[in-house]
């Protein structure tokens, strides 16, 4: 394992204020944790647990009040221009797919291609053919979104974000919204990227992903870490309380 | 069993349709025979097309005014389209001056009557930088009908899931790129309808600009009449070249809507 992390998260806090502004509430409480290149990091725990807020504070779709991220080098601050270059490094894949309806799947996978990374059209295709393969949706090149299934839908997502070539994958409940014949086909996409050595933060309910692919499980629960360790013995043998009510609960 | 329930509906409806068309034109007819007024339906078509000396036909009055009605409207049209995007983009914004120009300009055009302003920029303004009428019409017409199509456009790009926004910028996508390929395209799509609607009043008011000397349609009725004293059927002959072009634009934008629409 390489000395440097590709993510380093230092204190990280966010909160959240209810409607009237009389409660506050901590949806991420002083995390602090290194991921490191080739690692599929698992986030799981209850929900409600911030789980999903903190990895959208990963790619700075969520401001955080305080602490730090550190990404790639890159510090994740105010600053427009270091936010834009962690986008291009760090892919994001969704719960509900949230494909470009107006598009066909060439114009999803290719635009951040040709405006972010600006490649040639024949780049474009190229790499867009090559992603739909990885994917195993070649011949939907020409059809909308409307015209895909759910797993379908999201698997060209995932090759959308896998266009940019990015650092780190991030995945947010990818399956969650998946009828359940489906989310086999996703998993098997995300189980092939971790096998090709993809830096992976994997938010998700699938215990049977998260003991197959991950390599390390980060569980949280009201906003905090509440135990990280690799795979194995965090199944095999969890150390605190919450961790082995919350398994007791889904195993 | 639906279908033919269905067919049976549309038949009493239709027929109940024809019945209160024929009382219309029953009372229509009725009263233009009893009020004395002498129809002279024949000299209207050399008003729309007139022959000229050597005996070719060329436009008539009205065509010649329908025509300035159509070049102020399409002008108008396409700037207010422009002006409706800036304003509802400025509203959006995050900067505080953005939104405020924006919001002042949408208050005093929408809470002021569409004559005065003609009026303001014709009398006041254009006298100033030396604005020829027709430039005052179309700025007027264009300012009055962009504040209606900020509304609408803004109300639009609101209507976009979040999710659209926050896939945009997870790829990289600048706000510009972001605007450009995912927001506006599928703005535009939801909002053609209203915007039809929009268009349909600028046409509609462009009739106004008969008051500063344009000889649009409105004002080449106005003229013919004065001279002729064929009120009713000048006014009947102008009011149907109106219902013609908005018409025939609804009908033209439920086609566009159709060849534009993708599976959902």
């Amino acid at each position: 394992m390489p000395s440097k992390p590709i993510i380093s998260v230092t204190k990280l806090n966010k909160y959240f204020y209810s409607p009237d502004k009389s409660l506050k509430i901590d949806a991420v409480k002083n995390v602090t944790v290194d991921l490191y290149q080739g690692e599929v990091v698992v986030v799981i725990g209850p929900s409600g647990a911030g789980k999903s807020t903190f990895l959208r504070c990963l790619n700075g779709l969520e401001d955080f009040d305080s602490g730090s991220i550190i990404i790639d080098d890159i510090p994740l601050n105010h600053h427009h221009k270091n936010r834009l270059e962690i986008r291009k490094e760090v892919g994001m894949v969704f719960q509900s797919f949230n494909l470009f309806p107006h598009m066909t799947v060439r114009e999803n996978i290719s635009l951040s291609v040709r405006r972010v990374r600006k490649k040639s059209t024949a780049e474009c295709e190229k790499i867009t053919a090559s992603l739909l393969d990885k994917v195993g949706i070649t011949d939907k090149i020409d059809s909308y979104p409307g015209q895909l299934s759910g797993g379908q839908q999201q698997r060209v997502a995932i090759a959308r974000a896998l266009a940019m070539n990015p650092k780190v994958m991030l995945f947010d409940e990818a399956t969650s919204a998946l009828d359940p014949e489906m989310i086999s086909e996703v998993l098997d996409v995300m189980k092939n990227l971790a096998k090709d050595g993809m830096s992976m933060v994997v938010v998700t309910h699938e215990m049977g992903f998260a003991r197959e692919a991950g390599s390390r499980i980060l569980f949280m629960d009201n906003g905090e870490i509440v135990e990280d360790r690799e795979v194995g013995g965090f199944f095999e043998d969890p150390l605190e309380d919450r961790s082995k009510a919350f398994l007791s609960k889904v195993l | 069993m639906i279908m033919v329930f269905v067919r049976k509906a549309t038949v009493v409806d239709s027929i109940k349709y024809l019945v209160f068309l024929g009382v219309i034109i029953f009372i229509l007819v009725l009263s233009s025979l009893n009020m004395n007024y002498n129809w002279q339906w024949y000299r209207i078509p050399g008003y729309i097309f007139s022959h000229s000396a050597d005996g070719s036909l060329e436009p008539g009055r009205l065509l010649t005014g329908l025509a300035i009605t159509i070049k102020i409207s399409v002008i108008s049209l396409f700037l207010a389209f422009f002006i409706g995007i800036i304003t509802a983009l400025l509203r959006l914004s995050s900067s505080f001056a953005a939104r405020a120009v924006s919001r002042i300009y949408l208050e005093l055009i929408r809470n002021t009557p569409l004559l005065i302003q003609l009026f303001v920029i014709y009398f006041v303004i254009s006298p100033v930088f030396g604005i020829s009428p027709f430039l005052s019409a179309v700025l007027a017409l264009s300012l009055f009908e962009g504040a209606y199509a900020s509304e609408i456009i803004r109300g639009g790009i609101s209507a976009i899931p979040k999710g659209q926004w926050e896939s945009a910028y997870s790829l990289g996508l600048s706000s510009i790129d972001t605007y450009r390929y995912i927001i506006l395209p599928q703005t535009l799509k939801q909002v053609l309808p209203p915007l039809t609607g929009q268009a349909v009043s600028l046409i509609k008011d462009s009739a106004l600009v008969s008051t500063i000397a344009i000889f649009d349609l409105t004002m080449a009725g106005q003229a013919i009449i004065s001279e002729t004293f064929l009120t009713f059927e000048i006014w009947f002959t102008v009011a149907l070249i109106y219902l013609l072009m908005t018409v025939s634009i609804s009908i033209f934008v439920h086609y566009l809507e159709k060849r534009n629409s993708y599976a959902q």
